[in-house]
């Protein structure tokens, strides 16, 4: 994406203040702004979230299908991303515009979520060796305002823990043929294994210092950025009895990339990603808050759907 | 996938016959357990953190502006740079020049799977990280409205491919008179539990990608770094990796690429001092080419005079 | 990054759409009239076509979904989303996008880029002479490509572009600050759009919406020489007047959110409603959004009741 035009008294200014750990709205390095989040507003999806940070508006939805499991990879579903850069967004996507954007959104994600720490595909595993599930997570970019990774990361981590996969009945040997029985009842179904899926968190290195979730002014301020994936505590995204029966937990990376023309001394890039990963805690804890009193307010039928209205 | 009906694309559900023999069905602990044997030496003798012996060479291409070849046992990659041309298709002017980089595999390069001619996501990732770790070290304000084609074609794959396709552009870069601001060099280690292996085989990057049941670390890190600079030009990690695994790995990453730096410089300087010496000699020679003409001259001049009296 | 930071946790707030504010702080139940486009306006012949208008069959017509304006005969309708309309004499703050011949660009929000003449501006040493062919090549000296300035609407061109002017010591190239982006149609029109707060900030409301905060400039550095304000002009600006500036470019954004007309004096009351906020960022919460508009609104409304 091309930056917006600066002045150079203005990079000065937004540089100071990165410096100074004060921010021109008064937020400081390590914080985001505030976000707005629905899950289950596609019905046609098997779960779906759209989440508004500032100017950026991610809508995803996820498609369940089923698949033959890889032949090296018997017990394992599959997961595959799709990022829409949407010409609605900005006309600078028209066309092929956005295709390489949306190819370095998609190969993060999927990078982000290999790891089994990260997303276990093991349950997405029908009958070992012959069927499996296969989640499409459609990524739909409907407005661009910077900081797209994060966002995408945290609607595709709501529309996931907002799916439901149906449960499989009874499955046939039928001379080498799988055959599957499925309910009909939508509500005969479980919610996926969530909590430990990964976040990304951009780090904009502007003069020294590094921020997250950087403005469109900020980010063009910035020669190179640093993009840390960070698996979820499961905590934040289940109803455990007893907490403390819990075995401890420790934020791991899960993947790591450099974006941007510029390079980075080598403190900066231990500090961006010790950083990095404070932040993903942060955003991780709230997001499953939040996701958690969606669900609750649906259960108890309190929840009022917004959709795309207003 | 759109398919290229000039070629003959054989049926698209074969796989390799290697999937039934007794080496594949190895279990995940098995795998693990032959990575090291009792003395703490890996499969092809190596210790841990000792990187594969590196051949380097520069003008591997004759047609290419610049080019290089790596050889790391198993690992070999060629690279060559072009002429900067003008950016076809472009609307706007842009002040600083652009990069343009492909990585391909041969489609025999792997051990695994034969690899196709249509780029894959791999290759197209492989393309992006390579553009990102020569990037910083362009001169790309030298170049406006230009780019430089940098072809990385991966003839065998052992491991450490990323690492070895940046430090081969880093070469064929400087071998194409290309401005620079620093040599660039690149490094990678696997990581499976507590052990660390530097510059990792096929074998052991695969296994580092492959999560346990246990929630031990694993993963693979490419580094590329300026040496003179000591700037990180690019970072990559995949896998699973807690912060203090992360930041040592670090450490030892860059003592890696600073190995790999003289090695680079050493080759460098050895193709400006043969220029220099064929300068020199070319020089020479057509001095005593002139001398030899002129004698010539003087001869046939005096021959005439003879003639005449 | 020292210790500190490390041991510090961020600030994250995720909400849920159904609890979403409404920002609407509209007191009074009077909603004007709108007209969409195509809708007659008037039949008759004795008005007078203003922006936003189109006569045919003898009517006159919105062209643009808005509420209606009727300055003696002259009519307009207005809508809220619009660019820029400039007119004669309005203070504007602009970027320079091309540096052309003899003239510069100049993004103002306008429907067409805005115009600097090399003949309007004041050069270095400030005497009035002929532009000589030395100016022209210096002209990126002067102001390149993504520097901001704030002008006068000299005269508006027939295609409706404008042609800007900078002379007068009060108009050039604006320094360290903070630039922002609201619809023209929530500026009031005053006399003066150069407030010097009491806050210790300056701020130029720009007619066309763009408007621009900064730390008040010390009367003294002004008749230094040119190197030195140079160097002035890239010093940190303090974190109070850092501090300051955020609170304002957040209160602007609150009274934005509620569709407020903003003035200085509408700006200085969101500013001394939100002091009781003690951190700026609470500011960026939609609840401390609409509590500021609405103590804005209120306060508004009494002054006009006195």
């Amino acid at each position: 994406m091309a930056g917006i035009l600066l002045s150079h008294t203005e990079k000065v200014y937004i540089t100071h203040g990165v410096k100074n750990e004060y921010r021109s709205d008064g937020r400081s390095n390590i914080d985001y702004r505030p976000m707005e989040l629905e899950t289950d507003v596609v019905s046609h999806a098997s779960g779906s979230a759209r989440l508004r940070l500032a100017n950026t508006d991610i809508l995803v939805g996820v498609k369940t299908e089923i698949d033959v499991p890889k032949p090296d990879k018997p017990g394992l579903g599959k997961i595959e991303f799709f990022v829409d850069c949407s010409a609605n967004a900005t006309p600078e996507f028209e066309g092929r515009g956005g295709e390489q954007l949306a190819n370095s959104i998609s190969n993060i994600m999927l990078r982000a979520y290999q790891s089994a720490q990260a997303f276990n595909l093991k349950q997405l595993c029908i009958f070992e060796g012959k069927q499996c599930w296969k989640l499409y997570i459609d990524i739909l970019i409907l407005e661009c305002g910077g900081n797209l990774c994060d966002a995408v990361s945290l609607a595709v981590k709501a529309a996931l823990f907002n799916t439901r996969i149906p449960f499989v009945k009874a499955a046939l040997m039928d001379g080498g043929n799988v055959d599957l029985q499925l309910s009909d009842d939508p509500f005969d179904s479980k919610w996926l294994d969530v909590g430990s899926a990964p976040l990304l968190v951009t780090l904009c290195r502007i003069g020294e210092k590094c921020v997250v979730d950087p403005t469109a002014e900020e980010e063009s301020c910035s020669l190179v950025s640093l993009i840390v994936g960070v698996t979820g505590n499961p905590k934040y995204y289940n109803d455990y009895e007893d907490e403390e029966e819990l075995p401890a937990f420790e934020a791991k990376c899960s993947v790591i990339s450099m974006h941007g023309p510029g390079s980075v001394s080598p403190q900066n890039l231990r500090d961006a990603i010790n950083q990095g990963i404070i932040a993903a805690v942060c955003l991780d804890e709230a997001l499953g808050k939040t996701l958690f009193r969606e669900r609750r307010d649906t259960e108890q039928f309190k929840r009022h759907s917004y959709g795309f209205l207003k | 996938m759109p398919l290229d009906y000039k070629r003959f694309n054989g049926p698209e559900d074969s796989v390799s016959y290697k999937r039934f023999t007794a080496d594949y069905l190895k279990s995940y602990d098995e795998l693990h357990s032959e990575l090291i044997d009792e003395t703490g030496h890996r499969k092809d003798g190596r210790a841990m953190d000792e990187a594969r012996p590196m051949y380097v060479r520069g003008n591997f291409v004759s047609q290419a502006k610049g080019s290089s070849y790596i050889e790391m046992r198993g690992t070999k990659v060629v690279c060559s740079v072009f002429d900067p041309r003008e950016i076809v298709h472009q609307n706007e002017f842009s002040t600083v020049g652009l990069l343009f980089c492909e990585v391909k595999f041969a489609p025999f390069a792997c051990k695994r799977q034969r690899q196709s001619h249509v780029p894959d996501s791999e290759e197209k990732a492989l393309s992006v990280a390579l553009r990102k770790a020569v990037g910083p070290t362009v001169c790309c304000q030298l170049f406006a409205n230009f780019q430089i084609d940098i072809f990385v074609y991966i003839i065998e794959s052992d491991g450490s491919c990323l690492a070895a396709a940046i430090t081969a552009a880093g070469l064929a870069l400087a071998n194409a008179a290309v401005p620079m601001f620093d040599v660039v060099t690149a490094s990678s280690v696997a990581i499976i539990g507590d052990k660390i292996f530097i510059d990792p085989t096929e074998d052991e990057e695969h296994l580092a990608m492959i999560s346990p049941d246990t929630n031990t670390n694993h993963g693979v890190i490419t580094m590329a770094r300026l040496n003179g600079l000591m700037q990180i030009a690019d970072f990559r990690q995949i896998g699973s990796l807690d912060i203090e695994c992360i930041l040592k790995v670090t450490d030892i990453l860059e003592q890696e690429c600073q190995k790999v730096f003289p090695k680079i410089q050493k080759t460098l300087v050895g193709y400006v001092k043969n220029g220099i010496m064929e300068q020199k000699r070319l020089s020479e020679e057509g001095k005593a080419r002139e001398a030899k003409l002129k004698d010539k001259m003087l001869e046939w001049r005096s021959s005439i005079v003879n003639n005449s009296v | 990054m020292n210790e500190n930071d490390i041991n510090m946790t961020g600030h994250v707030s995720i909400r849920l759409a159904s609890e979403r504010v409404n920002h609407c702080v509209a007191s009074s139940n009077d909603t004007p009239r709108f007209y969409t486009p195509g809708e007659v306006i008037s039949g008759m012949q004795d008005f007078m076509r203003g922006h936003g208008t189109y006569v045919e069959d003898n009517c006159l017509k919105s062209s643009v979904a808005g509420v209606m304006q009727k300055v003696n005969k002259l009519i307009c309708v207005r809508p809220l989303k619009s660019r820029y309309v400039g007119e004669i004499g309005d203070v504007v703050v602009g970027r320079v996008l091309e540096v052309q011949q003899r003239r510069w660009k100049v993004e103002t929000n306008s429907r067409l880029d805005s115009i600097l003449q090399l003949s309007s501006v004041n050069l270095p040493g400030g005497e009035l002479r002929r532009r000589s062919a030395e100016d022209e090549q210096t002209m990126r000296k002067h102001l390149k490509e993504g520097d901001l300035i704030s002008a006068e609407v000299q005269s508006v061109f027939a295609d409706g572009s404008l042609s800007l002017h900078t002379r007068s010591l009060k108009y050039g190239k604006l320094s360290q600050g903070v630039l922002v982006k609201v619809f023209p149609s929530l500026i009031r029109r005053r006399k003066n759009h150069f407030h010097n707060l009491p806050c210790g900030v300056s701020v130029i409301i720009g007619n066309n919406g763009f408007i621009w905060l900064s730390p008040r400039l010390e009367e003294a550095t002004i008749d230094e020489n040119p190197d030195e304000t140079k160097n002035n002009e890239l010093q940190p600006v303090d974190s109070i007047d850092r501090e300051t500036l955020a609170r304002l470019k957040n209160c602007i954004a609150a009274l934005v959110a509620s569709k407020m007309m903003l003035d200085d004096s509408s700006i200085m009351f969101a500013y001394e409603e939100s002091l009781k906020y003690e951190d700026v960022k609470e500011l960026l919460d939609p609840e401390a959004m609409l509590d500021v508009a609405f103590m804005t609104q209120h306060r508004l409304n009494n002054l006009m009741d006195e």
